[in-house]
């Protein structure tokens, strides 16, 4: 008996060992590096964020920004592929090394940032959010304490189950949750009236709002049950990775703070090239100085970031402006100097 | 004419014999027109099939590259052409007799169209989507676990204790975990034990988990069939001389898989069901995609549509499937009146 269970103990130590050891040593930046391409997780399933477009690739924001990580790591946004993942499995994805990063509306919180939690490290924010819920207008709800008894349509495996219970019980209003699988499913259960409203975060009910046959017939309350800042993410304790993935999406904001687009790109680096007394558009561009070398990528991947994918305004324009096909007013998410939360630190 | 009155006669004599029969054939009748004309209203007026026909090479295809598009088109037009073939049983007796030998080559052909060499150009495993990675799901895991599966039969009947005890642990094992926890274990563990840089690739990983669960199964199966041989066909062999090997080959085996073959079609038949649970955990085949263009805010909310369609597909699949089963059969108990 004793023997066997030696035997296990040493069976289980050289597979931590093999863990730890692959875990431990290098950074992932290196493995992107030499593999020429990253794997990015993303969930393929929200409007707006990710879906398959019918030519068959990836579309959204979420798959733009892992666009210009690559831009910025290998030069190029086409190295890059997109693993569709289910929100109970991103974060195991990510701790096994199934995917280099995620970017996938995934929210930043203290429990998924801490290393006795989900161990991640997170970007910069780049969306934000808050729970809301959705009601048929014909049923004259106007604000959370009239869908008491009621019953509401919820992903499940998310944090929008965990506030809309916290809603409730810190009102003592009593509910009935109907859990789904995943928002599409949810909307599903909503349109054909399980329920007397769903809730999900604004952005994902705006999305989903637009595509029903009569948008009109639906409002979104004025209640907000949660933030919900949305970022990218790393495995914890890659510092090289993390560091490169920040400064991309500062990068993003900065362009837009300076008017660089993806259209005046070249003459802003022509300017900047005949100009010696530009000094900070020349480091921002990477004409002088090592800031892309101290984050372990070229120097130029702000210029590769931007012809790739545009400015952060661009990228948001692109797929949840007030032409696209996912209108959601842009309100947070603009840029500090326009009343929004978007900053970023000086490229100094 | 006759024949048409005997019919009304023999249906009178089903269905309307007294006045409960009546009342009851009257009701469900009525149910099944009215339910049959409402889809039919619904599929031909309110549905908007634009969804379906505008995203059709996605449906087949998942994302493989635009220009490549005839290696999965071809691949899948040969499943077709090898069901018409094995149902319709061709009267070459060297077609019929390789007809086995196509079915067995079908699923490493399809592995080497889709992910090239030889002259192909190479295509990533993340690019092979919906029905060609169903049916690829389906085949390849299947033709790895039928001689893993009679291995391990083989292998509980073993008088080696060793073999026998570590074949029914494994079958007892694998049959008391349910297949999502094996297909979690497959895409989320196995990685984990990996070094860094050896990646086996999502599908492949897919295809062991499905082969390592389904072989279990057949195992049972196949010792199905084995226990219903009567001792005396091996003493038969014994006394012909013959070494336990060329027993076990050509006498029990083929015997055991034709008492098993019904069981082994339901097996086939609900491993093609199963790999829909690949969606789950993030692989694009037929509901993967399915799921992936509703969220396209073009065909937000056309749910029914997409999912019609899927039905549709698993349903060709699944009764193809049960036809060549059962021609299977039937050639074989011909043999056997031949005997």
């Amino acid at each position: 008996m004793r023997r066997i269970f030696t035997g296990i103990l040493t069976f289980s130590m050289l597979l931590t060992g093999c863990v730890n050891s692959s875990v431990g040593t290098q950074s992932r930046l290196e493995l992107i590096k030499r593999r020429d391409s990253l794997i990015c997780g993303v969930s393929g399933k929200i409007p707006g964020f990710s879906f398959l477009n019918r030519n068959g690739t990836y579309q959204g924001l979420d798959v733009d920004i892992c666009k210009a990580f690559a831009a910025a790591f290998l030069g190029s946004s086409q190295k890059v592929q997109f693993r569709p993942l289910t929100a109970p499995e991103r974060f195991t994805a990510i701790r096994t090394g199934e995917i280099d990063l995620l970017s996938r509306n995934t929210t930043f919180n203290l429990s998924r940032d801490s290393s006795k939690g989900n161990g991640l490290i997170f970007a910069p924010i780049i969306f934000h959010d808050g729970q809301g819920l959705m009601v048929r207008k014909s049923r004259k709800i106007n604000n959370i304490e009239e869908l008491a008894q009621k019953s509401i349509c919820v992903g499940s495996g998310t944090t929008t189950e965990q506030n809309i219970n916290d809603a409730f019980e810190s009102k003592s209003l009593p509910y009935t949750p109907i859990k789904y699988q995943d928002l599409n499913q949810v909307v599903a259960g909503y349109l054909q009236g399980r329920c007397a409203a769903m809730t999900s975060d604004r952005s994902q009910l705006a999305a989903a709002k637009s595509g029903f046959k009569n948008p009109k017939a639906h409002i979104i309350l004025d209640d907000v049950l949660s933030k919900e800042p949305l970022a990218p993410a790393a495995a914890e304790g890659d510092q090289l990775l993390s560091d490169a993935m920040r400064w991309v999406v500062f990068a993003l904001f900065t362009a837009e703070e300076k008017g660089i687009t993806q259209s005046n790109i070249n003459e802003k680096l022509e300017i900047a090239r005949s100009n010696p007394q530009m000094k900070p558009l020349r480091r921002f561009l990477g004409i002088e100085g090592d800031l892309g070398e101290k984050l372990g990528i070229p120097n130029d991947f702000v210029v590769k970031v931007i012809t790739s994918t545009g400015n952060y305004g661009e990228i948001y324009n692109r797929h949840l402006g007030p032409n696209s096909k996912v209108p959601i007013p842009r309100g947070l998410n603009k840029i500090y100097t326009e009343g929004g939360l978007h900053f970023a630190p000086p490229f100094n | 004419m006759k024949n048409r009155y005997s019919q009304i006669k023999n249906l009178k004599r089903v269905a309307f014999s007294n006045t409960v029969d009546s009342i009851v054939s009257l009701i469900i009748i009525s149910i099944g027109i009215t339910t049959l004309l409402t889809l039919s209203k619904w599929m031909i007026f309110s549905a908007n099939w634009s969804v379906v026909s505008i995203n059709l090479p996605l449906f087949l295809f998942g994302s493989f590259p635009n220009d490549q598009l005839w290696r999965p088109g071809l691949w899948i037009s040969l499943f077709a052409i090898f069901s018409l073939i094995t149902i319709l049983g061709p009267q070459w007796s060297w077609l019929r007799k390789s007809l086995l030998l196509l079915w067995i080559s079908y699923g490493p052909l399809g592995v080497f169209l889709l992910a090239g060499g030889i002259g192909l150009s190479s295509v990533e495993s993340q690019n092979w989507g919906g029905l060609t990675l169903t049916i690829l799901l389906t085949s390849c895991s299947a033709i790895f676990s039928l001689p893993l599966g009679i291995a391990l039969a083989l292998g509980r009947q073993s008088t080696l204790p060793i073999v026998k005890n570590l074949s029914s642990i494994y079958i007892d094992v694998m049959r008391s975990i349910p297949l999502i926890a094996v297909l979690f274990f497959g895409q989320l563990l196995i990685p984990l034990f990996l070094p860094v840089g050896l990646e086996i690739d999502r599908v492949s990983r897919a295809i062991i988990a499905f082969t390592l669960f389904v072989s279990a199964y057949i195992a049972e199966d196949v010792r199905g069939g084995l226990q219903s041989i009567s001792r005396t066909q091996k003493e038969a062999g014994e006394v012909l001389g013959l070494h336990p090997f060329q027993i076990t080959c050509l006498i029990i085996l083929p015997q055991a898989l034709r008492v098993a073959l019904p069981s082994l079609t339901n097996q086939a038949v609900g491993l093609l069901q199963n790999t829909s649970l690949m969606a789950i955990l993030g692989l694009v085949e037929l509901l993967g995609v399915g799921r992936s263009v509703l969220a396209n805010p073009e065909f937000i909310g056309r749910y029914i549509e997409v999912y019609l369609l899927l039905a549709a597909i698993y349903w060709i699949l699944g009764t193809l499937m049960a036809l060549i089963a059962r021609h299977l059969e039937q050639q074989l108990t011909l043999e056997k009146k031949d005997l």
